[in-house]
């Protein structure tokens, strides 16, 4: 599929196809997808536990289930957990940046150097930044990249992927990860059981009131021509209407398929 | 089972519809799905009317006891909610016939309680 097509395809979707396995090799793809990411530092904070649900004791299945997500929780075969691991700056001390020095990815023209890395770059700024208040805010940031691309990955594939927020303190103690890793939102991933549109594209504010140019303030004006390139492009598809009639029909049959309440 | 406190009289129910509760209950299920609520179904009043003898409690007390309203705010009680959600999963498993019956009784009281503004959910039930 085209990249356009894998953004405008993207749905948060809920009714899943409970019994239908997922290939492993999607997943791997979906935590290769993740692992490409960029990253601050090349410091790579994201972490993931995949979670096959029937792999899970029927208590730790219990467990996770969240009042708002436990359905979802339920029908998804796969469950991608994700992490913060806040120790690996001060782990690597710099050393990643130094392979990017010796790829040439960073390279003296901008200023980069070995001993730039080592005696300025993490004593001076990793360092201290690890001790901050803002530190598990800027290194999620990074984990929420590496998971937008594990989601695209995952709808490039033909699955549906939706996530979610558990119990973090749950997922620690049921899968047994380290103490400085912080819990971060989960990919429920399987086959949709809904028609993969969901009922179009979910609402979004006016591009305006988003994004600026200059200063805030001043709208980045939208090229009506090329919202029409996206739309050729499959980026831009059908809004999802408000009280559809084929969307409510589609919710009520899969209500009556799979017993729930309306 | 459910009624803790077995010294408590039975609840005298009045008809459903005349609850504030079956009303907003009604009132959403029509303004969501369509149709005629108060008449499409002939079994919701009285499955939620039997579920309201269980618990001993009319419609507007089961609303009372899953929400309260702090700092001007409609909340969910959580300990309520987890209540009568453990309530509806036992009761509904007390149900005679398939397995697609005991959920429609249960889904019936859950959708009561969803359209008063209590997020409840259900299990996968397939036939």
């Amino acid at each position: 599929m085209e990249f356009k097509e894998v953004v405008g395809r993207r749905r948060s979707i809920r009714f899943f196809e409970p019994d239908r396995p997922v290939e492993r090799e999607k997943i791997q793809k979906m935590l290769e997808a993740a692992r490409l990411q960029s990253c601050a530092v090349n410091a790579q904070w994201a972490r993931a536990v995949v979670s096959f649900r029937d792999d899970l004791k029927p208590d730790q299945l219990k467990r996770l289930l969240t009042p708002v997500a436990a359905l979802n929780v339920e029908m998804a075969p796969v469950h991608i957990h994700w992490f913060n691991d806040l120790s690996i700056v001060n782990k690597i001390q710099g050393s990643r940046l130094r392979e990017l020095v010796d790829v040439g990815a960073l390279a003296p023209t901008h200023g980069w150097s070995h001993k730039f890395v080592d005696e300025f770059v993490y004593p001076q700024i990793l360092k201290p930044m690890t001790e901050g208040p803002a530190y598990p805010v800027y290194s999620t940031f990074d984990v929420g990249m590496a998971v937008a691309n594990a989601l695209l990955a995952g709808v490039d594939e033909g699955l549906a992927v939706c996530m979610v927020t558990l119990n973090g303190e749950v997922l620690k103690e049921v899968f047994k990860t380290p103490a400085e890793w912080i819990p971060m939102p989960t990919i429920l991933v399987g086959y949709p059981a809904e028609n993969w549109d969901g009922g179009g594209q979910r609402p979004r504010p006016p591009f305006e009131e988003l994004y600026f140019e200059g200063e805030y303030g001043k709208p980045f004006p939208r090229d009506p021509k090329v919202v029409e390139q996206l739309k050729a492009a499959k980026m831009i598809q059908e809004p999802a209407r408000p009280h559809s009639p084929e969307r409510i029909a589609e919710i009520k049959r899969l209500a009556d398929k799979y017993g729930l309440p309306m | 089972m459910v009624n803790e406190e077995e010294s408590e009289a039975p609840v005298e129910l009045r008809p459903m519809l005349d609850y504030r509760a079956v009303q907003t209950w009604l009132e959403g299920l029509k303004s969501h799905w369509g149709g005629d609520p108060a008449t499409d179904d002939p079994e919701r009043l009285p499955i939620l009317e039997a579920f309201c003898r269980l618990m001993n409690r009319d419609p507007d007390q089961v609303i009372k006891e899953t929400t309260m309203i702090k700092n001007g705010e409609k909340r969910i009680r959580v300990k309520g909610r987890e209540r009568y959600a453990n309530a509806i999963n036992a009761w509904q498993e007390t149900i005679q016939g398939s397995r697609i019956r005991q959920a429609k009784w249960g889904n019936t009281v859950r959708s009561f309680l969803i359209h008063n503004g209590v997020l409840l959910q259900s299990g996968v039930h397939q036939g």
